[in-house]
């Protein structure tokens, strides 16, 4: 009787430990992902953010304002340089406006334009929409582990899933075991290095440790890169559906 | 050679007129086919590259290193006015104009697509490429326009609007700030060439410098030569004047080739299939030749016997049918020389449109009246590879002359 349920919870234990195992490497990575981008998101986020694009020969200053609610709607603003204010970008699900205050129009963007370079930087529409493309549409694997002030990293890459419409061939994350997202590479179809966005100067930035500044640097050429820097981040629960409208576009609140 | 030879040669032509003007129209056929199939694609090639060259790149253009492949508006021209005092000391130019160009959304009231936004000089611009000409619905810039667009009619389709109607450009400036602006529709072009109709918008160059804070820098300094020929001792003598003018931005002078490697590509591509027809068609012709004169000599078997007893020696009989077939060859490729030179040169005034091509050429830019040209090179060619292969046909029937014995020769037939 005591051999038998020995041996009974011995198959238990054994069943539990393979399962999990074998759940654990496949759930492990998309939850790690998952945990990063919503860590970085928050439910919903004000920022003020300076931006600095650089050139070879020339360099120019933005500084933005923006909103994100979820993993799928964010509005960005203009505030400086004068010349540029009030342009902004409305993103909303998979559609997305463009709003120029000069013509006083909003211009409804083609879903193509979401890869594209935002205001010449080197972030496209989806980078600073932190948009929710890694989850949805790649598969994640995981790379190996490096550690990082003392802290555990995971390596992870991400191969795009059949049919995804992303203009990578893998993407390559570091995301720290706080689910801090160190590193960000972007490789094309024949799996070089295009771009990589890399985040520095942790420290406590709306009332969790945050990255506070973003820096993504082409890999072919070191004098072209864009430097993201928070002045302002503040998480918020939820903001108002009003917030995310054209009229709000047009009309943004300082 | 004496002249006791040509006389029975030329008898011997006359003695079957019908077998003898057959082959030699055979000879003058291929001759006449060649002449007119080399001029017809030699003309087509000149077509084809200026009426593409024309309207988009013209022969020769000056651009910032990497411009081509970037398209970044970033890489111009800063100081276009030192390109075009090189250009006036450049014998061989045709006319010049200034280019600025740049991707940017264009949008309707309900609808955007992406798009090509050229900004042209109207009154250069008018003087060079056929735009002027292919603007279908409403006007050509006046020199005075300023937010007035010109775009491509299936641009005009996609985007649902009709002359008068406003559009939005939206793009970014060579200063990185956003460049928006409102222009007018004020014509309609169609090249028809789909790419060209779908993804162009023209504005004046001014006002391209305006939006896109240009501050007097352009993207292409375009060069037209007056002939296809002039183009690589241009380009030669513009590089030669840039390096010496010590600019600060680096530049690079293309010319067509380099602009659409695709035309070149296209055209060696049509060369190729070109040369499989004419082997095809000089294999065809030198057969039959070879066919007639063998037939001439089975024929006359019995006739050389009698030659051969008479006491004509093996050589000069062999000198005999050579002299046979190459006046008859000689004729032939005169008369084919003559008449494909005639009938190139009447197409070539008067043009030919193939019927049914007109949408393939339309897709390639191409008027659907297409010209041969006739130059000495595609006349030559055509009959000197005609004179070549006949000649060598006819040597196999009289060599085999020589191995004629008279007695038995005598017998046969």
């Amino acid at each position: 009787m005591q051999m038998k349920r020995a041996a009974y919870i011995f198959v238990c234990l054994a069943v539990l430990l393979t399962a999990g195992k074998d759940n654990g490497a496949a759930l492990d990575t998309d939850a790690i992902v998952q945990a990063a981008v919503t860590y970085y998101r928050g439910n919903a986020s004000v920022s003020t953010v300076d931006m600095i694009v650089h050139r070879p020969n020339w360099q120019r200053a933005y500084t933005i304002k923006a909103w994100t609610r979820g993993q799928k709607d964010s509005l960005f603003t203009i505030l400086a340089p004068s010349r540029d204010q009030g342009n902004g970008t409305l993103k909303r699900g998979r559609e997305m406006w463009t709003y120029n205050p000069k013509v006083n129009r909003v211009i409804k963007l083609p879903p193509s334009m979401m890869s594209q370079a935002w205001m010449g930087s080197d972030f496209s529409n989806n980078d600073l929409a932190k948009s929710d493309s890694i989850l949805e549409d790649y598969d994640h694997e995981a790379a190996g582990t490096e550690t990082h002030d003392g802290k555990k990293v995971y390596v992870i890459s991400a191969r795009p899933k059949s049919n995804a419409p992303v203009i990578w061939g893998m993407q390559k994350l570091k995301i720290r075991e706080d689910y801090i997202l160190l590193c960000q590479e972007f490789y094309d179809e024949d799996l070089r290095l295009v771009k990589a966005m890399t985040g520095e100067q942790i420290q406590p930035l709306g009332g969790k440790l945050f990255p506070k500044v973003w820096k993504m640097q082409k890999a072919d050429r070191p004098q072209a890169y864009t430097v993201l820097d928070y002045r302002e981040l503040v998480f918020h629960d939820d903001l108002s559906d009003s917030i995310f409208s054209l009229s709000s576009l047009k009309q943004p609140r300082r | 050679m004496t002249s006791i030879e040509l006389k029975m040669a030329w008898r011997n032509i006359w003695r079957n007129p019908r077998r003898s003007i057959l082959t030699m129209l055979a000879v003058a056929f291929a001759c006449l086919l060649l002449i007119f199939m080399l001029s017809w694609q030699f003309g087509s090639y000149e077509t084809m590259i200026n009426s593409t060259v024309k309207i988009q790149t013209g022969h020769i253009q000056v651009q910032a290193l990497e411009f081509r492949e970037k398209n970044d508006i970033r890489l111009a021209v800063q100081d276009p006015a030192a390109i075009i005092r090189i250009l006036k000391k450049t014998a061989g130019i045709n006319a010049y104009t200034l280019r600025s160009k740049t991707f940017s959304l264009i949008s309707s009231k309900n609808r955007t697509c992406g798009a090509m936004v050229i900004g042209i000089d109207p009154v250069r611009e008018g003087r060079m490429s056929p735009l002027k000409k292919l603007v279908r619905k409403g006007r050509y810039f006046s020199s005075d326009d300023s937010n007035q667009a010109i775009i491509g009619s299936l641009l005009a389709k996609n985007l649902r609007v009709n002359i008068g109607d406003e559009l939005i450009i939206l793009g970014q400036g060579f200063d990185g700030s956003v460049a928006a602006s409102m222009v007018k529709v004020k014509g309609i072009f169609n090249s028809g060439q789909d790419d060209f109709d779908r993804g162009l918008v023209h504005i004046p160059l001014k006002f391209f410098e305006a939006v896109y804070a240009m501050r007097g820098a352009v993207h292409e300094v375009v060069v037209t030569a007056n002939s296809l020929k002039e183009v690589a001792e241009i380009k030669k003598k513009v590089a030669a004047g840039l390096a010496s003018a010590g600019l600060k931005t680096k530049l690079v002078v293309l010319d067509w080739k380099q602009l659409m490697p695709g035309l070149i590509e296209a055209i060696k591509m049509d060369l190729v299939s070109g040369l499989i027809f004419y082997v095809i068609l000089i294999v065809v012709v030198a057969f039959s030749i070879l066919n007639t004169f063998l037939m001439a000599i089975f024929e006359r078997t019995r006739e050389f016997g009698i030659l051969m007893a008479l006491g004509i020696s093996a050589g000069k009989l062999t000198r005999l049918l050579l002299l046979e077939s190459m006046t008859m060859t000689l004729l032939g490729v005169f008369i084919g020389a003559i008449a494909g030179s005639l009938i190139t040169s009447y197409f070539q005034a008067h043009g030919i449109v193939i019927p049914g091509s007109t949408e393939l050429l339309r897709q390639y830019g191409l008027p659907e009246r297409m010209h041969p040209r006739l130059s000495l090179l595609s006349a030559s060619i055509g009959a000197g590879i005609v004179l070549l292969i006949t000649s060598l046909t006819a040597l196999y029937p009289a060599l085999k002359v020589r191995r004629l014995r008279p007695l038995e020769a005598m017998m046969s037939a």
